[in-house]
């Protein structure tokens, strides 16, 4: 953004005007810019997700107002503003308004480091990834905040189940994306989509690939663990179906948000899907490519670009649109994914979420973390790290030998991992039987 | 560009010294907590200022993050503390100020007094970052810092296992609230004369849920 300003306005006009002051607007149109698609994001989620969990219920859904009801969320905007603020008498009044506003600024800080396409990131850090779960974390508190300060069993329930939930289903997701960082060696976004160029391959595993923007990690045994266990943390993260026992309405109301209403309500409500969202496009983002996809590249190499100067700012736009394109097919895939789930399965009980995550999810992202550090060893490493089986293979036979061996290892852990989870659960149904049958 | 980074400093520097001051005198424990937090988002904002983005974005995952949330989780699960009724502050509470500021003093003054301020001046364009980044910090937790990385993990994992003693429960003392559902189960299996091995565990979904009832 700074530097087409700076090219329009020094280039194209010749103003002159200082670095600083592009500098500001720029940063001003970017805000703007987050701030907006933001909560349009979400209101096109609440409609898509009640179509589509609708059409699975064999019902039609919203479709009253405007064509096929596409403003019904918009509708349910102002019915939220109109509404009135009710805070109850025994709560804690300056807690109880600042929850939601924590919860919902890191959401919207997260967009900072999204790429939506080809240099269009907003802000560039190096550190990005990490950046994006350290603030995602913060809506923790919020959450807690929420809870107390509602003085309300429910809430307080709700807030304690939620926040359990998202420390312990962090550490999988963490691990997941660990193994990734290690294969690229960067903690930046950008670094991580522009490593899966290629053709089911990555071309920087195996130089000479066509780069038809598909050398997704998905396709690579390690990048496909991380991404399963990824996804489902990313469910319990987002309080998706299977795991939404913070707000499940059968037995504590509406959890954490059950003595909002009106607009703070709706700020809760905005925080959840631009969390959907935001989940679903790094998901895309990490083990999809992003905006890599068949085009893209080739495209964006003819644009203006710090290392190309003198291209077409034609391509930039089309190289632009075509990302966008693919970036938000894919999340919005993934959002269907999240909502087809929805449909089909019936809530977890907390027990078998705690199980489920510390004693299947978290071994098994270990062990795939081994199989990154194996499939960077055998890529990458050469005599000089000490990987002397290595030298003098050609780079198809390395990653050959890469492919095999972490596919044997994640195969064999998972294996292993099930039937150890499986012999566990039942030991305990039995241990719980016997003990019913020892009251007799 | 100096300026704004004096003002900038000295505007987080209060706002992180104002909030460390509520932490020790509000006198609600939760509130006590959240101020704590806004006083760590103070001291990420000092790293950002320092440009040490990494060590930033660690403050907040940590000790935003997992620290706060663990303390606020520590404060609701024990009843006694959470309401308004107990004071933090003692009456003597300046006597506690002045050997607190001695003490400190007995550190820092001679540090203060002997320093000479020079300063060093800023290195030239293109030297090398100095250690912020994450990869020159986990070569340094491999390399130079591995007995003291090590030190820290073995210390980590007995905390997790002490954690997990003490919060262990045995099975047969564990509280049993029975289900209605289980009760007449309960009634069933008393009707049956001999109390053999009850039948497979798919067969029984209601002791399914006899561990929900009793892990609540």
């Amino acid at each position: 953004m700074y530097d087409i300003l700076q090219a329009l306005i020094n280039g194209t006009f010749g103003w002159g005007w200082p670095d600083w002051l592009i500098y500001l607007i720029s940063s001003l149109v970017v805000v703007t810019i987050i701030l907006v698609v933001a909560p349009l994001q979400m209101l096109f989620f609440t409609y898509y997700e009640r179509r589509v969990i609708a059409r699975m219920q064999d019902r039609i859904g919203p479709n009253r107002v405007g064509p096929e009801g596409i403003w019904q969320p918009i509708a349910d905007g102002v019915k939220m503003f109109t509404k009135e603020d009710i805070v109850p008498e025994a709560a804690d009044r300056i807690v109880h308004f600042l929850a939601p506003c924590v919860v919902v600024a890191p959401t919207i800080l997260m967009f900072a480091v999204v790429p939506w396409g080809p240099g269009m990131t907003p802000v560039d850090l190096p550190t990005s990834l990490l950046f994006f779960f350290a603030v995602s974390s913060i809506s923790a508190v919020g959450l807690m905040m929420a809870g107390w300060a509602s003085n309300n069993k429910f809430s307080l329930l709700g807030a304690m189940r939620a926040v359990a939930q998202m420390v312990s289903y962090e550490i999988p997701a963490v691990l997941s994306l660990i193994a990734i960082v290690m294969i690229v060696g960067s903690l930046s976004i950008n670094s991580i989509i522009e490593y899966q160029a290629g053709l089911l391959i990555s071309n920087r595993d195996l130089p000479g690939i066509p780069d038809l923007g598909l050398g997704w990690f998905v396709f690579t045994p390690v990048g496909f663990v991380a991404f399963i266990a990824f996804f489902i943390a990313a469910l319990a993260e987002g309080e998706r179906t299977p795991f939404d026992i913070p707000e499940a309405d059968s037995e504590i109301v509406a959890g954490y948000m059950t003595e909002y209403s009106g607009m703070k309500f709706g700020l809760f409500y905005l925080a959840q899907y631009v969390l959907n969202f935001l989940l679903c496009a790094i998901t895309a983002i990490l083990f999809f490519g992003g905006w890599q996809g068949p085009g893209v590249n080739w495209l964006y190499a003819q644009a203006i670009t710090p290392t190309n100067p003198d291209g077409n700012g034609l391509f930039n736009v089309l190289a632009g649109a075509l990302g966008v394109f693919y970036f938000l097919l894919k999340t919005y895939i993934f959002f269907f994914v999240m909502v087809w789930l929805r449909g089909a399965f019936p809530r977890l009980r907390i027990d078998q979420l705690m199980d489920f995550g510390w004693k299947f999810l978290i071994p098994l992202t270990l062990a795939n973390l081994f199989s990154a550090a194996v499939w960077v060893a055998f890529t990458r490493w050469g005599a000089a790290e000490g990987m002397l089986i290595t030298v003098g293979w050609s780079p198809v036979l390395r990653w050959l030998a890469a492919f095999i061996i972490t596919l044997a290892i994640n195969i064999g852990v998972y294996l292993w991992l099930t039937q150890v989870y499986a012999a566990s659960q039942a030991e305990r149904r039995r241990v719980e039987l016997e003990e019913l049958s020892a009251t007799l | 560009m100096e300026v704004v980074v004096q003002i900038t400093f000295g505007v987080i520097a209060v706002f992180i010294l104002v909030a460390a001051a509520m932490v020790v005198s509000v006198r609600n424990v939760i509130h006590a907590a959240l101020w704590l937090i806004a006083c760590f988002f103070g001291v990420g904002a000092l790293y950002m200022l320092l440009e040490a983005e990494f060590l930033a974005v660690v403050q907040v995952l940590i000790y935003v993050g997992a620290v706060s949330v663990l303390i606020l989780f520590a404060i609701m699960l024990t009843r006694q503390i959470t309401g308004e009724g107990v004071r933090q502050l003692t009456n003597r509470w300046p006597v506690v100020l002045a050997i607190a500021t001695l003490l400190f003093a007995t550190v820092l003054a001679p540090t203060l007094i002997n320093q000479q301020w020079n300063v060093p001046p800023a290195p030239p364009l293109g030297t090398p970052e100095p250690i912020a980044g994450p990869a020159e910090l986990g070569r340094g937790f491999v390399n130079e810092f591995l007995i003291q990385f090590q030190v820290v993990g073995v210390l980590l994992t007995v905390a997790l296992i002490g954690a997990i003693v003490i919060a262990y429960e045995e099975r047969a003392r564990r509280r049993k609230v029975l289900t209605l559902a289980e009760e007449l189960e309960l009634k069933r299996l008393r009707e049956q004369t001999s109390p053999t091995v009850p039948a497979p565990v798919e067969a029984e979904p209601v002791v399914q849920e006899s561990r929900s009832a009793s892990e609540r």
